[in-house]
């Protein structure tokens, strides 16, 4: 069915629903006006490369064209058929060759072009390829669109990585992503650019000895507002996962973190976490946590999650005070150690040094 | 095969589950109606005013749909209309067991309320189907100015008071269950402490279903004046049909200044019963508000007793919990919104699910934007014993205040194995070996229960366990 008559027919999502609830569909969609589909979304520049400049290595290629993809269960339509709708001529497929292998992570640069702009990216990553990719999003547009579809490869190791640097507009991001087999995904979110960021990001292990690692780095300031929901389904035996959340917040911005953790029947021996830290740094900000959990599955090592919330520790303040450093050092020093917990396991140390090169203005910014 | 054979063969393990004749003195018909609100009302004989707040309730209720969220699939197969909204059984309300009818005594003897009430209660109130049977207090806690009634006596005697607090903890326009009850509350208990009074020994009610297809809507308010203290306990028990019936109560709890309120209630309704109730205390400054609550029966129970922290200093404690069994889904949890600064929270949730039951935790914890150095934390498990059953966690935390430290944590599980094999090599049966493991994982919450309690639901739950493995 076309995506626009799937979209167009589709009830709109209700505030009731725990995914819509802290931001609604009108506030993600580009004109506010949701029974409409934009004509001018215009194609970013995209442009795949390595982290340090060295030459790509064969085996990995981006081609302006779409794979087909299997869709995940329970999927939300209103954002995937609208983000169908608006990328038709923007589609883009990452082939990675069965044992590819690279060191040097490889880079989406993604530049965003006009007021809206939106893409459509298919992941096609062969059985048993070793890598690590990140994709940056630029730019200045008004609203930015992006779906990430598709399939890490059996046996495969790949850890992927989002980093979020537009200056302002609204970021609506849908992802969803199938673990098949022996498969190793780690995916990482930066997010410190947007005034508001939705994103409804899905994983499924659907392949025995599936493992996932789900980070986030992010930080808000001003009047930023960050709503990241992120779905896990463990739909085979043997599956792993842990998610790692850690936002820190100041100014009067907002982050919501919303995280769902599914164990069918029959995912004997699934092992889940999730974890939601939030680091509060001005009276205006709020955080929002809400990690659900539903387990049909008794014999499972362990499912579990937690959230905290809280200020930066007055003693950690009054220790590196005691050792010379300014309020706002000692501050920018452990805002930039919170993030750094999950930061750091993203990957190597080409990645998490170029991550932190990136962040570097935002974190000072925030310590003041 | 009779009804009678039918009712035993499903009643099972569950020791509650029979019923006596139906001997009503009034009986409604099934189905709700502006008419069946102003009825009830005219029956009591209530002043205009609570009328007038049963009808706007009514018309809220229509006009609101049904929950979108939870168990929607069962709230959808309530059928409003085949529910029987008020049934009298009694004349008057005895204040000795010899004035009330004799089938009715006889229930309350088998579920051993007369004799519990003389060994260590301060004073008890039963309520059969709609209305309050019997209803006692001790004569030096009269003295003393507490005032512990049914509702409907509570509204007759004291109406000044009700009329202040009726409703401004929880409001007909709050959920569609609350505008439910609103419409055709009956029975339940009001209790008024004096400032600086203790009621040292709990005051306990006591819910009795009998007929088929009954609503029962309880409705009760506390009010702790300043520095006072008491303990209320709720029983609940009915009979098992084939067919449904609902239960839906409201309880309002007002802990004014230093005053502290502990609502313990254990649930054990049959498995055709729908437990939808709505239960909110606010702790003034200083006060301390302590639900204590454990659901083991019904068919379907939605509760999520709330705190609201309105003065500084105040305290919320919570513990829940759940045993679901075939059948059932027990969908509770617990609320706190913690609006003065210097509140702190605990919130303990436990909950087992057995035999393709369903056992799910509700939450939501919230700071608000003025709220300085409030402090929370949060503790749910789970323990999944088969695989059939299944568990879900649903929290919700929302903190707009920087100095708020907050903490939620939850964890699934299943029984250990090495657990079971340590209790069996030391001579034990799996049951009872099962039974000890769940025994001691519902602890926090058998602890905090009055003696007599604690050792029912312990001797309950290995009946529970029985059968569990292998």
């Amino acid at each position: 069915m076309n995506p626009d008559s799937v979209y167009l027919s589709s009830e709109m999502p209700d505030r009731a629903d725990h995914l819509w609830r802290y931001t609604p569909w009108r506030k993600a969609h580009p004109t506010g006006n949701v029974r409409e589909i934009p004509d001018a979304v215009s194609t970013p520049k995209i442009v795949l490369k390595t982290i340090d400049g060295s030459s790509l290595p064969e085996g990995i290629s981006l081609v302006h064209e779409q794979t087909e993809f299997d869709d995940l269960p329970n999927e939300e339509i209103i954002t995937k058929s609208f983000l169908q709708s608006v990328t038709k001529n923007s589609k883009f497929t990452l082939s990675v060759i069965p044992k590819f292998k690279s060191t040097t992570p490889i880079v989406v640069d993604i530049q965003t072009e006009g007021n809206y702009c939106a893409t459509h990216l298919c992941l096609e990553i062969g059985r048993l390829a070793e890598f690590e990719l990140v994709t940056v999003i630029r730019g200045e547009c008004k609203w930015f669109g992006m779906m990430r579809t598709g399939s890490t490869g059996e046996g495969s190791v790949c850890n992927d990585v989002f980093v979020n640097k537009l200056s302002k507009g609204v970021t609506l991001r849908v992802e969803s992503i199938s673990i098949p087999r022996d498969s190793q995904f780690k995916s990482g979110t930066v997010s410190s650019g947007s005034t508001l960021t939705k994103a409804d990001l899905r994983y499924r292990m659907f392949g025995p000895g599936g493992s996932l690692n789900v980070l986030g780095s992010i930080l808000s300031a001003g009047e930023m507002s960050l709503d990241h929901h992120i779905e896990i389904y463990h739909d085979s035996p043997e599956t792993f996962s842990r998610l790692d959340w850690n936002s820190a917040c100041g100014g009067s911005s907002k982050t919501v973190g919303t995280g769902m953790l599914r164990v069918s029947k029959g995912s004997a021996g699934a092992d889940a976490a999730q974890l939601f830290s939030n680091l509060l740094l001005s009276s205006d900000a709020q955080a929002d946590s809400i990690p659900e959990l539903e387990v049909s599955e008794h014999d499972v090592v362990g499912c579990g999650h937690g959230t905290a919330s809280g200020p930066v520790d007055e003693n950690q303040m009054f220790y590196l005070g005691s050792r010379g450093m300014s309020p706002s050092e000692s501050k920018s020093t452990l805002i930039a150690a919170f993030l750094n917990s999950t930061l750091s396991e993203m990957g190597g140390d080409l990645m998490h040094g170029w991550l932190i090169s990136e962040l570097e203005d935002d974190l000072n910014e925030l310590g003041d | 095969m009779s009804e009678g054979s039918e009712a035993r063969d499903a009643v099972g393990d569950y020791k509650a589950g029979w019923h006596d004749p139906e001997n009503s003195t009034i009986r409604f018909d099934f189905g709700l109606s502006e008419k069946v609100v102003r009825d009830i009302s005219q029956i009591k004989n209530e002043p205009e005013w609570m009328t007038e707040i049963r009808v706007k309730a009514y018309r809220h209720f229509v006009e609101r749909p049904m929950p979108t969220w939870g168990n929607t699939k069962e709230l959808m197969e309530i059928d409003f209309d085949k529910v029987c909204y008020f049934l009298k059984s009694s004349e008057g309300i005895g204040s000795s067991w010899d004035d009330v009818p004799e089938d009715i005594r006889n229930t309350f003897d088998r579920l051993g309320i007369p004799e519990a009430e003389q060994k260590w209660l301060s004073g008890v109130t039963t309520q059969y189907e709609s209305e309050t049977v019997y209803h006692s207090i001790r004569e030096d806690l009269e003295k003393q100015g507490v005032i512990f009634l049914d509702m409907d006596s509570g509204l007759r005697e004291h109406e000044d008071i009700v009329k202040k607090y009726f409703g401004s903890v929880i409001p007909y326009s709050d959920n569609k269950f609350s505008a439910l009850n609103t419409a055709v509350w009956s029975g339940g208990s009001f209790i008024y402490v004096p400032k600086g009074v203790h009621v040292e020994m709990p005051v306990q009610a006591y819910f009795r279903i009998n007929a088929k297809n009954m609503g029962q809507f309880e409705r009760t308010l506390i009010i702790a004046d300043e520095g006072s203290s008491i303990h209320y306990v709720e029983g609940c028990t009915a009979p098992t049909y084939s067919t449904d019936s609902l239960h839906s109560a409201v309880v309002e709890l007002l802990a004014l200044p230093g005053a502290h309120i502990r609502y313990t209630t254990v649930q054990n309704w049959s498995n055709n019963v729908y437990n939808l109730v709505t239960k909110r205390g606010v702790a003034h400054e200083n006060a301390k508000i302590e639900w204590v609550d454990g659901n083991i029966g019904s068919k379907l129970t939605m509760k999520y007793p709330a705190v609201i922290l309105k003065g500084e200093g105040s305290h919320a404690e919570v513990i829940s919990v759940a045993y679901a069994g075939s059948g059932q889904h027990q969908d509770a949890g617990a609320k706190v919104h913690h609006m003065a600064s210097n509140t702190t929270s605990n919130i303990l949730s436990k909950s087992i699910s057995k035999d393709g039951g369903r056992g799910s935790y509700r939450g939501m914890a919230k700071v608000m934007p003025k709220a300085e150095n409030c402090r929370m934390n949060i503790v749910c498990d789970a323990l999944i014993l088969d695989e059939e059953s299944r568990t879900d966690t649903y929290p919700t935390m929302e903190i707009a205040n920087s100095t708020a430290h907050c903490e939620h944590e939850a964890s699934v599980s299943k029984v250990g194995d090495e657990q079971l094999f340590y209790l069996m090599s030391r001579g034990h049966t799996e049951a009872e070996a099962l039974g000890m493991i769940v025994n001691g994982f519902f602890e926090p919450f058998t602890r905090e229960l009055p003696m007599e309690y604690a050792v029912e639901l312990n001797k309950l739950m290995s009946l529970e366990m029985e059968g569990s493995i292998g």
